[in-house]
């Protein structure tokens, strides 16, 4: 019994390293990449739009992730592409999430036809594969990355909206708010004051989240031609530049770490943001 | 918010897919090959928009046409000498608008009927009056007459040297009349809204070729078998399918796996990586090549004057360009007429200067440059990846201070795009359908009507047209060859002063076969002549 009293008083601090350790982790990638989309141009050692040696040479010192078709250096692109894909992630998330909470509270705050109206298009934009209706938007809007954005935050928003509304469904049950409505509050600072601050934080987990699978979407739109532009540095060109050149394997490898770390990153901070923010885990 | 397994996994599996087709096509060739007699598989993006011969227009469907429906006249192996196909002579008078055919008594067609003037004429009025793609091969027609049931006489409108060239592109093919009438065809201009034929088509064939249409789907596979009741030298492979395999890096892993016997567009940078001890890989130069388009007319008036033209066929390094898109394994082509047809032999190289070019811009009045959108089809060309070729453009027209914001398009879309409002700057491919220079004349040169004349906006800008051209070329299509090649020379150097079309590179074609495949050549009618195929006994 007293062998095993130690371990079992070092149990809750192992267990919490570990559930902490992966949002660091994820906090740390995504803090280098941040810092890459920010600072790339002043340190990266080659033009990433520039031929600057020979083509589809395999890494070396030169060339740390060795050179692509047109023999532009893979580690200066990879490097430089930070500044598109995590830029987009960010516009995307934030907008859809903005589009689709004002939409999804007015919904939920107005009841009535209008709330009918509001869900439908929501369940009609749903109904569709997220890929094929963003592939359908950025190929009828032309390529780009401005278009591919348009394209995401269509697919985005409806998510934000329907979660939206069932929090403020849930919300204006409340005795709180039955209790301003008693005391004549007017509707607008009945919806701002006292229903939308508690309908925040699972926004704020699903957003979190989000922005990884925003990522790969946008690098999936450019895989096919309908992202960013050549010779922008994005990574989902960039992989399709490597099936291209298929066996010169370094062309797609680079970037597609990269977009492996940037979306294993944020699912990780984002299952930790939704530990920081569940009631339950803190009661337990 | 959560994406479907099968998208989020797009980028990661992309060489998954590429690999799982590959290994379709050889449980596919496996099933294909349980008969008595083995196939012949050909991997290749088919890219098919019809098999309907007055419709059909496409590299595959020359592969096609070529061993369904024989020509009256064929091009003999060294791609210059026509020789006798369902004729077995012919005649033309002094100034080449009379052409008289005798057709060969024993051709027949499939069916085992006799190939006779009336389908000569038949196919070849229909495949004028649809007015589909290849339509113009017979533009200048003006009568086809059949005296007999084994002579056609056709009387055309205006001398042309090369009409034999044109009789023996595959489009020219003979169909049975009888046949496809009883399947909707129709012939005549007044009726040809009314012709139903095209599904029939898809399914069926009306040749009197060494092969016969067996199965062909869309964008899975074409099936031809051999045509028991050639009239000729048999085919030696009974049966041969076209599988659609997309990408040259898939056409590859297909043909080392052995999945196919012959992979027809691998591109020369992954042919260098073939090593399998069983498959023999052959590059040969074609006459086939990838240039750049200016259209000063397009929307919004680029500023597009000769000078600022020249300037940028100047900016280019043709040399660096075939080694950076196609890894040397091309040739430099001075003007839009292949290298070795009529008029092209002894043209000035394509000459690399910035500095001229800067000189010539700066006489324009753009010495700082300017902006422009270079819209282009995102698609792989004879192994030539065209956003690749376009990135090096925009490389090399940066050094001039000319930005390009290039906008990669489908295919559809591209076309939409220069037959509508044009793109100030594009690229695009030509591949010969015949031997002979006019093809080009009319498709590249500033004459009213021509392809590019429409295309560059050339009847919205002052100056654009140049008589000139078509005045040589009148003058060459009712010439003797020797004279007829000079003038050619003369409509060259004009059409290079033109600087509209600005010609990037003649890439040599890849032929990637197993060994026990023999007969393998490139043919500027059928590129693949299957026919000419036989394994190894």
């Amino acid at each position: 019994m007293s062998a095993s009293a130690p371990l079992i008083a070092r149990r809750p601090r192992t267990k919490w390293f570990w559930s902490v350790l992966p949002g660091y982790f994820g906090f740390t990638i995504i803090s280098f990449w941040i810092v890459a989309a920010l600072t790339a141009r002043f340190w990266i050692p080659y033009s990433p739009f520039d031929t600057v040696g020979s083509r589809l040479t395999p890494p070396s010192f030169d060339h740390l992730f060795g050179t692509d078709a047109l023999g532009r250096d893979v580690f200066s692109r990879t490097m430089a592409g930070a500044l598109y894909s995590i830029p987009i992630a960010f516009v995307v998330v934030t907008i859809g999430a903005f589009i689709g909470c004002v939409l999804g509270a007015f919904a939920g705050f107005v009841g009535g036809w209008r709330s009918a109206v509001v869900m439908r298009l929501v369940d009609i934009t749903l109904s569709f594969p997220p890929m094929l209706l963003a592939m359908a938007v950025a190929a009828s809007f032309g390529p780009g990355l401005t278009t591919a954005a348009a394209a995401m935050i269509i697919v985005w928003w409806p998510l934000y909206a329907r979660l939206m509304q069932a929090q403020v469904l849930s919300v204006i049950r409340m005795e709180h708010v039955e209790a301003a409505i008693a005391s004549g509050v007017r509707p607008g600072r009945l919806l701002l004051r006292h229903i939308l601050p508690l309908c925040w934080t699972p926004i704020l987990v699903n957003a979190t989240m989000d922005f990884g699978q925003v990522v790969l979407l946008a690098a999936s739109l450019s895989f096919i031609g309908l992202g960013a532009a050549p010779p922008a540095p994005e990574w989902g060109a960039m992989v399709s530049d490597g099936a291209v050149n298929y066996y010169f394997w370094w062309i797609a490898a680079a970037p597609g770490v990269a977009i492996l770390s940037v979306v294993l990153a944020l699912n990780f901070i984002g299952d930790r943001v939704r530990d920081i923010l569940d009631p339950r885990k803190h009661q337990s | 918010m959560t994406i479907p397994k099968n998208v989020s996994g797009l980028v990661a599996s992309a060489r998954v897919a590429i690999l799982a087709a590959g290994v379709a096509a050889g449980l596919g060739a496996t099933a294909s090959a349980q008969g008595d007699e083995q196939p012949l598989i050909i991997a290749r993006n088919l890219a098919v928009n019809s098999l309907d011969p007055a419709r059909t227009s496409c590299d595959t469907c020359n592969i096609y046409m070529a061993a369904v429906y024989d020509t009256v006249v064929r091009l003999g192996q060294d791609n210059k000498t026509v020789e006798p196909g369902l004729a077995e002579r012919w005649e033309v008078n002094g100034d080449s608008t009379v052409f008289t055919f005798h057709l060969n008594a024993k051709a027949v067609f499939a069916d085992g009927s006799p190939v006779e003037a009336k389908d000569v004429k038949w196919s070849w009025e229909r495949l004028t009056n649809l007015q589909g793609g290849m339509s113009w091969l017979f533009e200048q027609v003006k009568s086809i007459e059949t005296p007999d049931s084994h002579t056609v006489v056709v009387t055309l409108s205006q001398p042309d040297s090369e009409f034999l060239g044109k009789v023996i592109a595959p489009y020219s093919g003979v169909v049975n009349s009888k046949v496809a009438s009883q399947h909707g065809a129709k012939t005549s201009k007044e009726e040809a809204a009314t012709d139903t034929a095209e599904p029939w088509f898809l399914a069926n064939s009306a040749g009197s070729g060494p092969y016969v249409l067996a199965a062909y789907a869309p964008d899975s596979e074409l099936r031809l078998k051999r045509n028991d009741h050639y009239w000729n030298k048999q085919a030696d492979i009974g049966e041969v399918v076209i599988r659609q395999v997309k990408d040259s890096v898939a056409q590859a892993q297909s043909l080392m796996s052995g999945a196919v016997d012959i992979a027809t567009e691998v591109s020369p940078d992954t042919a260098k990586t073939i090593s399998a001890p069983d498959v023999t890989v052959q590059t040969v130069p074609s006459y086939q090549f990838l240039y750049l388009a200016l259209s000063p007319g397009a929307k919004g008036n680029p500023p597009l004057s000769v000078p600022v033209r020249q300037a940028i066929g100047y900016a280019i390094d043709y040399k660096k360009l075939i080694d950076f898109t196609i890894g040397g394994a091309g040739q430099l082509v001075p003007v839009a007429i292949p290298n070795g047809f009529p008029g092209a032999d002894g043209l000035p190289a394509p000459e690399y200067n910035v500095k001229k070019a800067k000189e010539l811009l700066a006489s324009a009045g753009l010495k700082d440059g300017f902006t422009m959108e270079a819209v282009f089809p995102n698609e792989n060309y004879y192994g030539v990846d065209m956003s690749t070729l376009m990135q090096f453009v925009q490389q090399e027209l940066a050094k001039v201070s000319i930005q390009l914001q290039l906008k990669p398009v489908t295919f559809p879309v591209w076309l939409q795009t220069v037959k509508g409002e044009g793109t100030p700057l594009t690229a695009s491919f030509y591949g010969p359908d015949y031997f002979g220079t006019d093809q080009y004349v009319r498709t590249f040169a500033m004459m009213p009507g021509t392809r590019w004349y429409t295309r560059s906006g050339a009847e919205r800008v002052q100056g654009m047209a140049n008589p000139k051209e078509k005045e040589l070329l009148d003058k060459a299509l009712a010439s003797p060859v020797d004279q007829r090649d000079k003038l050619y020379h003369e409509i060259a150097q004009l059409m290079i002063k033109d600087r509209v079309i600005i010609p990037l590179v003649g890439p040599n074609t890849v032929l990637a076969y197993n060994n026990k495949v023999e007969g393998m050549r490139y043919s500027v009618v059928a590129l693949l002549p299957l026919q000419e195929l036989r394994f190894k006994k």
